[in-house]
């Protein structure tokens, strides 16, 4: 059969339209935002890092180990970690207070209950680390970004930890999910009445395997969520090298003698 | 939260009991200490509930109120949990003492309650947009013995099962505005279908098994613990890990699928008991 060459052919092989995400990432993959790492830019606090994923933007502060500020809570053989998570009033499309709300706490405590497993708290007694985090601009998986920007703080000030965290979130809506969703993503549901529709969040150390922070919520069967939490942890694995690199970036610039000028 | 201090020798006892599926108080890996379940407690409330489980002790009222539907879904209503921790129950919960505990779990509770068919929240609509049903869920401790999530979670859905919610009418008037009007019949009212409420099972992870409703001995030998709420289907609405360790995925996958198992066995019995008690009093 005779072809035309002069002609641009379609591809031999082509998918749907809605299977693609609007900023072009794919449906039912581990495909998660671009994201950007950096560690140390508040010169005051022992270690500091931001992240931005998409259009989510955090940063976090560490301060400590210091002593205790409640004297009644003074661990002899072991150290606090406090947390503390807010969002900025302008980070959300509603805007927010200033004050700490119930769902702030909720995530104050996620982000100290997956963190905790990861530090060696043995080695600071009768001290607190505070964890200080703030979003900037909220466009999703909050809390997955805000445990991976809290580890690389932690690590920046030189904390001693066993392992990174690393945090993934997926959004899953019938039988297909997206990693790491927006703020839409994560809002919208189909109007179909399907069995699966939830989201997920996991926070992963990634060397010693193990997971240190689970949440999930809507509707999903067990199988579904075993699925789940297996993506969010290939997910994590995604993010590894990027958070690796910004810590030896980070850790060589401060090993650099100061530049003569 | 309340705790317990527990020696060394203690916690190989209760650990190498665990490992032998026998626990200190005779019972397998898998189940609950003796519950007892009392429905229509506090004649104030549209529908409350009392359970014992062990020596844990939870009261549940909730009441309806007429309230404005949230902009988002102007044709449901909703509820809104409150945990309070009362200092009857340990001396910490004085003052502010109980707060941090009582936010944790009513966060959870409206996780666990984040779904379309936990509760048919579209019956709770009077007119759409303007008046529903607000079901104020108040859970109270009276008495901590380890396992709060699922005696709280357990009292919820007999306390939901008995709220018995005034049946309204909606009437206009002359001049287009609407009335609504409340039944002359106090017998007249609305229940709540409560079929698919889930139930909340907290694995304790100790040593390399897990066990179901820990006793706050058993708490303390174990550093995290996995909740899910699993609905008489299966389906599971919400897990979470408290505690400060960090777990196998592995050992996650096996507790979900546990947690599945023993909350789906949960439901039968409970609604069964529930009907009967509700039998009893008409």
């Amino acid at each position: 059969m005779p072809t035309d060459t002069k002609r641009v052919r379609g591809p031999e092989v082509s998918q749907s339209p809605s299977l693609f995400l609007p900023d072009g990432r794919q449906r039912d993959q581990v495909d998660v935002r671009p994201v950007f790492v950096r560690c140390g830019l508040v010169s005051q606090a022992k270690g500091s890092a931001y992240i931005e994923a998409g259009n989510t933007k955090l940063m976090c502060c560490v301060y400590g180990p210091k002593e205790t500020e409640r004297k009644d809570e003074t661990d002899m053989k072991c150290g606090r970690l406090t947390t503390d998570m807010r969002f900025a009033p302008f980070s959300c499309p509603e805007r927010g207070s200033w004050i700490q709300g119930s769902q702030d706490k909720d995530f104050s405590l996620m982000l100290q209950e997956s963190l905790q497993p990861a530090v060696c708290l043995h080695k600071y007694p009768r001290s607190q680390i505070e964890v200080n985090v703030m979003v900037l601009e909220n466009s999703g998986s909050v809390l997955a970004h805000a445990v991976t920007c809290a580890s690389l703080a932690l690590a920046d000030a030189g904390i001693e930890m066993y392992d990174l965290v690393l945090g993934c979130s997926i959004r899953q809506d019938g039988a297909s999910y997206v990693v790491d969703p927006t703020y839409t993503e994560q809002n919208s549901c189909s109007s179909v009445s399907s069995e699966n529709q939830g989201g997920l969040t996991v926070a992963f150390l990634p060397s010693l395997n193990q997971i240190s922070g689970l949440q999930s919520d809507g509707e999903m069967t067990e199988e579904t969520l075993t699925a789940g939490v297996r993506t969010c942890i290939e997910g994590c694995y995604k993010l590894y090298p990027v958070v690796q690199q910004a810590l030896t970036k980070a850790v060589r610039r401060a090993a650099l003698p100061p530049p003569e000028s | 939260m309340a705790t317990v201090q527990v020696s060394e020798a203690e916690k190989v006892y209760i650990l190498h009991g665990i490992r032998d599926d026998l626990r200190v108080d005779g019972r397998g890996c898998e189940d609950y200490r003796h519950m007892e379940i009392e429905t229509d407690v506090v004649s104030n409330t549209d529908g409350s509930a009392k359970i014992t489980l062990g020596h844990t002790a939870v009261l549940v009222g909730i009441k309806a109120e007429i309230g404005k539907p949230r902009p988002m879904v102007p044709d449901e209503g909703y509820l809104e949990f409150f945990v309070d921790c009362s200092a009857n129950a340990t001396p910490e919960f004085e003052g502010r003492g109980g707060e941090e505990l009582g936010t944790e779990l009513s966060n959870t509770l409206y996780k666990v309650f984040n779904n379309k068919r936990s509760v048919d929240l579209k019956s709770l609509c009077i007119s759409e947009g303007e008046h529903c049903w607000v079901l104020y869920v108040d859970v109270l401790l009276l008495q901590c013995d380890g396992n709060l999530y699922d005696a709280i979670s357990i009292a919820i859905k007999a306390a939901l099962f008995n709220t018995k919610i005034p049946r309204v009418q909606i009437s206009a008037d002359d001049e287009g505005g609407k009335e609504i009007e409340l039944s002359d019949d106090p017998y007249d009212c609305m229940r709540l279908n409560v079929e698919n409420v889930p139930c909340i099972v907290t694995l304790c992870k100790v040593g390399h098994r897990h066990v179901v409703d820990a006793t706050l001995q058993e708490k303390a030998c174990s550093v995290a613990s996995l909740i899910i709420s699993v609905t008489h289907k299966g389906t599971v609405t919400c897990t979470r890990k408290v505690g400060g360790g960090s777990l196998d995925p592995e050992s996650i996958f096996e507790m979900t699928e546990a947690g599945k198992r023993v909350g789906k066995a949960l439901h039968t019995p409970l609604m069964k008991l529930l009907q009967e008690e509700e039998s009893r009093g008409a």
